[in-house]
């Protein structure tokens, strides 16, 4: 998952609408054509999804410890540096 | 007093890897790699704890394992604690 996208979250709004909007050309870049949008075709407008985890990579136990949690997936510090000790 | 901090913290680290992966498994219960994973860290914790209370004593007051005397109360309290 590209951490980025958090920095610029106007882009990443800006993004969705263009995905939504311009289906044909949606992510041209992979050569798969058909890509497809971000979400179903059919999903309802105005209602908030959260991607379902799936087991990845692990910390150990003594780095899960100190970034407080085992998921490298999970680990967004808010702070926009990231990870103030 | 080293050695039992060192304990200590790997039963602190342990348990935190066993809160998490409970955490995970409450979502995803038939995940066998976390399934795994947390029998692997409950036997860790358990070893980990097995050998501090043998050699220093109760962490809670349920292990104390001694029948002469309630060692719980030998624990440094918190206001002994250097």
């Amino acid at each position: 998952m590209k951490l980025d996208l958090f920095d610029d979250v106007e882009d990443m709004i800006f993004h969705e609408r263009e995905a939504a909007m311009s289906m044909p050309d949606m992510d041209m870049k992979n050569g798969n054509g058909d890509s497809m949008p971000r979400f179903p075709k059919n999903t309802p407008l105005a209602m908030a999804y959260v991607p379902f985890q799936q087991w990845g990579e692990t910390y150990g136990d003594d780095e899960a410890l100190s970034r407080g949690t085992l998921f490298p997936q999970l680990d967004l510090p808010f702070a926009k540096g990231g990870g103030g000790k | 007093m080293n050695e039992r901090n060192m304990l200590l913290g790997k039963i602190k680290k342990y348990d935190f890897t066993l809160k998490e992966l409970n955490l995970y498994l409450d979502t995803h219960p038939n995940c066998r790699r976390a399934l795994a994973m947390f029998r692997k860290y409950k036997e860790l914790r358990s070893d980990a704890a097995e050998e501090y209370t043998r050699r220093f004593g109760p962490i809670t007051p349920e292990q104390v394992s001694d029948s002469r005397r309630w060692t719980w109360v030998d624990d440094p309290w918190p206001w002994e604690r250097r």
